[in-house]
């Protein structure tokens, strides 16, 4: 049963890491080799997939195969920054919170982060989007200024279970300062915890991130990137399926690549742990 | 008290408690309801001040963004005097906290309303989407986590799992577009615009947003379901139904819902921020007139006072139902901790 277990998990992993592999792969050869270019635009408007266009054209006659992929790096790069921001930020200053002793600032800091969480995420990013400007890095902030408290909150509960252990209670008695105890530690064993949401978090950001430009709040046309072009096919989708279709596929391929890679290392860490 | 596994004979512990000092019990439990609702207070008044400071935060002047360049500098401190924005930041943040008692939100630029006044107006709407995704999610997560659990192939389990973690990952927005494809313009169950309001006439309209809601809340609830099912499939009195040979109906619902429950209910007051969320791309895209679509409205014309009255709204929801779930999940089992 175990062994079978970590075999699924191991075939998830492998299968996630091989389509996200093949996206990027296509990220980086289709731009560079394909012969249209993404904002180059067209005569052909609207035309169906073909082998001249294999995913057809958009509106402007722009080639949506040339765009798709061009839109790779621009997606999976924003909410990768937009992952790694928060979780820093957020596991040290969990971690901090999690061993002060400091009651005050403790629940101060503390219900700071319950009220940020109890905003839903995709509204407060909204929010703060409105009032920073759209645009990808106006996008990466919001996100930034939102997702860390979640990050925080584990790893607070983390720290204060991670403080009391043997290893840390031998490191102070052996006189380590403050500082290598921190960093050499303590934040590598919270930090096993909060990396592990950041990979469903990524699913989630991902997600978002295309939403907001879908919403119009995202990136600034015409540069390519999957929400926006979700958005700009929905006006024809009647007309012309594959304008909205083809980008949409992309995103919901590289959500589920990310999920096999997750899903499958949940299955082998709990089976690790049994 | 509160330790999470001191499973087993937990409930003849606690009749006996209980009949012992019935009074110290009944104290205890309302001291922890009283801190959890002191908490949740602290927590709103976070939202506010978060959802206030919004505005004060802005790179810029948030008024002349809002009238544009040709506004006179006359019209500007006009309206600056209107926001309050003239005074220092703790007396505005007191009068919005005191105005928020009285419904006062403040006024929309855009329309000329008031922010409550637009709340009022549009909030059923988005109320009514949520009420029907839970309800959905309910009713259709309970019967697979149950059968998933019941099954005995690991097999079943494995595409359960595979299969909830692979929906979880679809952007909702898009599967929103693609039932709007189909049942909107290929089958026509849908109809494109005219939202009428009243009960159940604007089920038609809704249905399919909820459908859509419940593609992510459905495999979470379920998935939570399962594994709480499981927990409960190893404990002594499951043996002890089967036994006993109790009727079916008594034996799901009494014997491995029940005792299982607490976490699913304290999620699903979790997944309504999500909800929401999700809710407000599912107006957009639908046409519904519902809080989501004034606020994104609202973003784009730069509305602050609206953004800024929805935004604390949807907070206070939250806080609100993380507060009942909290509260009805430690009424079902007393193990969770209200924290």
């Amino acid at each position: 049963m175990t062994k079978r277990q970590r075999r699924e998990g191991a075939f998830a992993i492998y299968t996630g890491i091989t389509m996200l592999g093949l996206m990027l792969l296509a990220g980086l050869l289709v731009p560079a080799l394909g012969k249209y270019h993404a904002n180059e635009i067209g005569s052909d408007q609207l035309m169906p997939p073909s082998a001249k266009h294999f995913f057809g054209t958009d509106i402007l006659g722009r080639d949506i195969f040339a765009r798709v992929f061009a839109a790779v790096f621009v997606d999976l790069g924003t909410s990768i920054v937009g992952v790694l921001i928060p979780l820093f930020v957020g596991t040290v200053i969990g971690t901090l919170l999690g061993i002060s002793k400091n009651r005050r600032i403790n629940s101060f800091v503390g219900s700071l982060i319950d009220g940020i969480n109890a905003f839903p995420f995709l509204i407060f990013v909204i929010a703060l989007v409105a009032f920073l400007g759209s645009g990808l890095s106006s996008i990466i902030i919001a996100i930034s200024l939102v997702n860390w408290a979640r990050y925080a909150r584990i790893a607070r509960t983390r720290a204060v279970i991670v403080n009391q252990q043997g290893y840390v209670e031998a490191a102070r008695t052996l006189g380590f300062r403050p500082s290598r105890i921190l960093f050499r530690h303590i934040i590598p064993n919270v930090s096993s915890e909060t990396r592990a949401y950041a990979l469903s978090d990524f699913i989630i950001v991902i997600i978002a991130v295309a939403a907001l430009s879908f919403l119009g709040l995202g990136v600034n046309p015409p540069q390519a990137e999957w929400g926006a072009m979700i958005k700009d096919g929905a006006n024809v989708i009647t007309l012309a399926w594959w304008t909205s279709i083809f980008p949409g596929l992309a995103l919901c391929w590289a959500g589920i690549s990310v999920a096999m890679i997750s899903e499958g290392l949940s299955r082998v860490i709990r089976e690790g742990s049994q | 008290m509160t330790s999470p596994k001191s499973i087993s004979g937990r409930e003849s512990e606690e009749i006996s408690a209980e009949q012992r000092i019935p009074d110290k019990n009944r104290l205890a439990l309302r001291r922890k309801i009283l801190g959890r609702l002191v908490r949740s207070l602290v927590v709103g008044l976070w939202v506010m001040f978060i959802a206030f400071s919004l505005l004060r935060i802005t790179p810029g002047d948030p008024i002349r963004l809002a009238l544009g360049t040709d506004a006179t500098e006359e019209a500007i401190q006009v309206m600056r005097d209107r926001f309050g924005l003239n005074k220092p930041f703790l007396i505005q943040f007191f009068e919005y906290f005191t105005g928020f008692f009285t419904g006062d939100l403040g006024f929309s630029i855009f329309s000329q309303r008031q922010v409550s006044e637009i709340i009022a107006t549009h909030l059923p709407v988005t109320v009514m989407i949520i009420v029907l995704s839970v309800g959905g999610a309910i009713l259709l997560a309970v019967p697979i986590a149950l059968s998933v659990a019941l099954s005995r192939r690991p097999q079943v389990t494995y595409f359960f799992r595979t299969a909830t973690s692979i929906s979880l990952a679809l952007p909702g927005f898009f599967l929103a577009l693609l039932g709007l494809l189909f049942f909107g313009t290929i089958l026509y169950w849908v109809p494109a615009a005219g939202y009428q309001g009243e009960f159940p006439g604007n089920l038609k309209y809704l249905w399919l947003p909820a459908l859509v809601n419940c593609f992510v809340l459905v495999p979470i609830l379920s998935r939570v379901l399962h594994s709480s099912l499981m927990d409960t499939l190893d404990e002594e009195f499951v043996e002890t139904g089967v036994i006993r040979g109790v009727s079916k109906i008594k034996f799901y619902w009494s014997y491995m819902l029940r005792p299982s429950l607490a976490p699913t209910v304290v999620l699903i007051s979790y997944m309504v921020g999500i909800m929401i969320g999700g809710t407000v791309v599912m107006e957009t895209i639908f046409s519904l007139p519902g809080i989501g679509r004034e606020l994104i409205e609202a973003v784009s014309t730069r509305d602050y006072a609206v953004v800024q009255g929805s935004v604390m709204i949807f907070g206070f929801i939250v806080v609100f139902t993380s507060f009942v779930g909290d509260l009805l999940g430690y009424l079902l089992d007393r193990r969770v901790t209200l924290s």
